[in-house]
C-alpha cells in the first residue's frame, strides 16, 4: 500500500479526568475534501487543534507525507487554518493581513503584493485590500481569513466551524466557493462542523465523530445507504428507530419481530456492545411506502397527522406500542387520497434496505 | 466598534431626554472649589509682588528652574517606562490566569492603592534605606559588598513612584489584553509567526491603546507628584509639586508658587489634550 498523504495515528487527549478525544484513525488522501461531522463536544475541534500544534495529544501520532508533525511547533506546520471566531488581524488591512504569512516568510515585496492580490481574488475580493476588517461582514471576514490561511499554499486547510456565525443563506452562498476553492487549488481540506447538510454538500468523505472517537468514515451515501451505529444511522439523514425482537441472526443478517407481530427476514444486523435480544431497527422516512389496506408483512400503524413540505408529503403515525414513525411520501402519492387523520392504515418496507442495531 | 457606537447613542438620548437642571448643582460644585482656586491663583501669579509677567520670566528663564522643570520630566519618564515594563508582563499574567487567581491578585493590587500613601512611601523609604532589607538581602546573597544609595536620590524617587503608578498601568491593560482573542494569536502563530513575532506583530500593536493611555496617565500624575519625590528623592533631583511647595511653605512667594503650578496646568491639559486627540478609544480604527 502506498503511504498515505496524512495520517492520524491512535490520537487521544485527555484534560484531567476528562477525555476530549479517546481515539482518531484517520487517513486522508492528498486534495481530498475531508469533514469531521458531530455533536458537541465529541473531539471534532479538539484533533484539529492537535493537528495545527496549538495541544499536544496525550497519545498517538501524525504523520504528514510519513513525517511525523508533533515535534514541530505550529509557526513550522505551515498548515491553513480558518477559524470558527472572526481572526482576522484588526490593526491591519485586508491586504495586510493577507500579506502577514509572507511577510513573516520574508518573501519580495512585489512578489508580495501578486500573491495577495491573486488570493483576494480567489475568494472574490478584490479591491478590498485597503478596509480594514471590522468594515467588512463576518461573510466577507471569513473570505479574507480564507484567503489568508491559502496565500502560503499549506498542504493542508483546516477549518472549524468557520460558517457558523453566519445566516442560513450566506451560508449556503459561501460553501459554494469553498467548494469552487478546493476544486480549484486542490488543497486537501479538514473541514468541521456539526450540520449534516454542510457536510453532504461539501465533502468527499465524512467522518462521523460521537464521543470522541469516529463511528464510520465514507462518502455520505455510503453513510447513508450503510450506517455502521445507531448513532450515524440517526445523524446522518431522516430516521425513524423502531423496537424489534431478534428471532435469529447469522452472516450479519436477522430474523425480526415487529411490534404487532410481523416477521421479517434478511435484515442488515450491526451487533452492538450488547448483542442482546433486543434491536433497533431503522425506517428511513423515504423508503416506507403506506398504503390504507391490509399488505403482507404489513406494520399496522394509525395517521396522526399528514403534513404538505411541498415536493412531498410528511405523514406522522403511530404504532400499536405507541411508537411514532414519520412517512415521506411524493406528491400525488395515490395512498394520500384514500387516508385521513385517525385512520388505521399500513406500512410496509423491503427488509434489506433497512439496518438493525444491538 | 458595534460597543461604542451603541454608548454614543445612549449618551445622545440621555442628553435629549435628561433636563440639563440636574447637572447645575455638580458644575456648582466643580466651579466653587476647583475653577476658582485656580483662577485666583493665576491672578496672584500675575499681580505678586507687582501686577505683570516677571513670576513667569524667571521661572522660565532661570536654570535653577529649569533644572526643575527637566528633574520633573526625567522622573515622570522614567517612572512611566519603568512601570509600562514591569505592568505590560504583569496585565498579561493577570489576562491569562484564571479568573479565580486573577482576581485576588487583583483585589490585592486595589487594596494597596487604598491604603494610605503616606505609609506606603514610608515603608519604602524603610526597605529601601542603607540597613533596610533590600541592602542586607542582597549582600547577604554576596551580590553587592558595600550598601547602595537607594533613597535620597533619583532610584528612590523611581521605585517608590513606580509602585505607586504600576496599578494605573496594570489595571485598564488587564482589560484590554483580556478582550484580544486567544484564538487571533493561534492565527498568527500558524500564519508562520514565532512567538517574538506574535508579540511584536500583533499583541503590541493591539495593546497600544492601552499601554498608551496608562502611560499617559502615569506621566501625568508623575508631573504633579509631591509626597514620594519629597520622602524619597534627594535636594538634587527636586521635583515641580516640591518647588511650588518651598515657594508657598517657606518661601511665602504667592506669585511664583502659582506660577510654577500653572506652568505645570498647562502642561498637563496640553498631555490630556493629546490623549483625547489620539488614544480616543472611539475613535473608529
Ligand atoms: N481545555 C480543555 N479543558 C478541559 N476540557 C476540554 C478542553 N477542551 C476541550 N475539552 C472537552 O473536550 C471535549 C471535546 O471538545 P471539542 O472542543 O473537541 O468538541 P467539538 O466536537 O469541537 O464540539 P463543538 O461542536 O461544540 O465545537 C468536550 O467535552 C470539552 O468540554
Ligand atoms: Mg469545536
Amino acid at each position: 500500500m502506498t503511504q498515505p498523504f496524512l495520517s492520524i495515528k491512535g490520537i487521544r487527549k485527555t484534560y484531567g479526568q476528562v477525555i476530549a478525544v479517546k481515539n482518531v484513525t484517520l487517513d486522508v488522501a492528498q486534495g481530498e475534501f475531508m469533514t469531521f461531522l458531530g455533536p458537541s463536544g465529541s473531539g471534532k475541534s479538539t484533533t484539529l487543534y492537535i493537528l495545527a500544534g496549538f495541544q499536544d495529544p496525550t497519545d498517538g501520532d501524525i504523520l504528514l507525507n510519513g513525517q511525523s508533525l508533533l515535534s514541530t511547533p505550529s509557526h513550522k506546520r505551515n498548515i491553513g487554518m480558518v477559524f470558527q471566531r472572526y481572526t482576522l488581524f484588526p490593526h491591519l488591512t485586508v491586504g495586510e493581513n493577507v500579506a502577514f504569512p509572507l511577510r513573516i516568510r520574508r518573501v519580495g515585496q512585489a512578489e508580495i503584493a501578486e500573491r495577495v492580490s491573486k488570493a483576494l481574488k480567489l475568494v472574490r475580493l478584490e479591491g478590498f485590500e485597503d478596509r480594514k476588517p471590522a468594515l467588512m461582514s463576518g461573510g466577507q471576514q471569513q473570505r479574507v481569513a480564507l484567503a489568508r490561511a491559502l496565500v502560503y499554499n499549506p498542504p493542508v486547510l483546516l477549518m472549524d466551524e468557520p460558517l457558523s456565525a453566519l445566516d442560513k443563506k450566506l451560508r449556503e452562498e459561501i460553501q459554494f466557493e469553498i467548494r469552487r476553492i478546493h476544486q480549484e487549488t486542490g488543497v486537501t481540506i479538514l473541514y468541521v462542523t456539526h450540520d449534516q447538510e454542510e457536510a453532504l454538500r461539501l465533502s468527499d468523505r465524512i467522518a462521523v465523530f460521537s464521543q470522541g472517537e469516529i463511528d464510520q468514515i465514507g462518502t455520505g451515501q455510503e453513510l447513508y445507504a450503510n450506517p455502521a451505529t445507531h448513532f450515524v444511522a440517526g445523524f446522518i439523514g431522516d430516521s425513524n428507530f423502531i423496537n424489534a425482537e431478534v428471532l435469529s441472526s447469522a452472516d450479519g443478517k436477522a430474523k425480526l419481530a415487529l411490534p404487532g407481530g410481523t416477521v421479517i427476514d434478511g435484515v442488515p444486523m450491526h451487533a452492538g456492545k450488547t448483542g442482546g435480544k433486543s434491536a433497533s431497527l431503522l425506517l428511513r422516512p423515504e423508503r416506507l411506502s403506506l398504503s390504507s389496506h391490509q399488505v403482507a408483512n404489513g406494520l399496522a400503524v394509525t395517521i396522526n397527522d399528514i403534513t404538505f413540505l411541498g415536493n412531498n408529503i410528511e405523514v406522522s403515525t403511530r404504532t400499536g406500542n405507541g411508537e411514532s414513525l414519520s412517512v415521506r411520501l411524493p406528491f400525488g402519492h395515490e395512498a394520500i387520497a384514500s387516508i385521513s387523520r385517525g385512520d388505521q392504515a399500513w406500512l410496509s418496507f423491503e427488509p434489506k434496505s433497512t439496518h438493525a442495531f444491538a | 466598534m458595534v460597543v461604542s457606537a451603541t454608548t454614543d447613542g445612549g449618551q445622545r438620548k440621555i442628553r435629549r431626554n435628561g433636563s440639563f437642571g440636574y447637572v447645575v448643582p455638580a458644575l456648582l460644585l466643580i466651579a466653587f472649589f476647583f475653577i476658582i482656586p485656580v483662577l485666583m491663583l493665576l491672578m496672584r501669579s500675575v499681580l505678586e509682588p507687582t501686577p505683570g509677567l516677571q513670576n513667569y520670566r524667571e521661572l522660565l528663564g532661570s536654570t535653577t528652574y529649569l533644572r526643575v522643570f527637566m528633574n520633573t520630566f526625567t522622573v515622570a519618564g522614567l517612572v512611566t517606562v519603568v512601570a509600562v515594563v514591569i505592568g505590560f508582563p504583569v496585565a498579561w499574567l493577570l489576562a491569562i490566569m484564571p479568573d479565580k487567581w486573577s482576581r485576588l491578585v487583583m483585589a490585592i493590587i486595589i487594596l494597596s492603592m487604598w491604603t494610605n500613601l503616606l505609609a506606603r512611601t514610608y515603608a519604602w523609604m524603610v526597605l529601601l534605606q542603607r540597613t533596610g532589607v533590600v541592602n542586607k538581602m542582597l549582600i547577604n546573597l554576596g551580590i553587592i559588598d558595600k550598601p547602595l544609595a537607594l533613597v535620597n536620590n533619583l532610584v528612590g524617587v523611581t521605585i517608590g513612584m513606580t509602585y505607586i503608578m504600576l496599578p494605573f498601568v496594570i489595571l485598564p491593560l488587564i482589560g484590554i489584553l483580556k478582550s484580544i482573542d486567544p484564538a487571533v494569536l493561534r492565527a498568527a502563530a500558524l500564519c508562520g509567526a514565532n512567538k517574538r513575532q506574535c508579540f511584536t506583530r500583533v499583541l503590541l500593536p493591539l495593546s497600544l491603546p492601552g499601554i498608551a493611555s496608562g502611560a499617559l496617565m502615569v506621566f501625568v500624575m508623575s508631573l504633579g507628584y509631591y509626597v514620594t519625590p519629597a520622602l524619597l528623592g534627594g535636594t538634587s533631583n527636586m521635583m515641580l509639586a516640591e518647588l511650588v511647595a518651598q515657594f508657598v511653605q517657606s518661601l511665602v512667594n504667592w506669585g511664583m508658587g502659582g506660577a510654577a503650578a500653572l506652568v505645570l496646568l498647562v502642561v498637563t491639559l496640553v498631555l490630556y489634550a493629546v490623549q483625547l486627540k489620539f488614544l480616543n478609544p472611539n475613535r473608529a480604527r
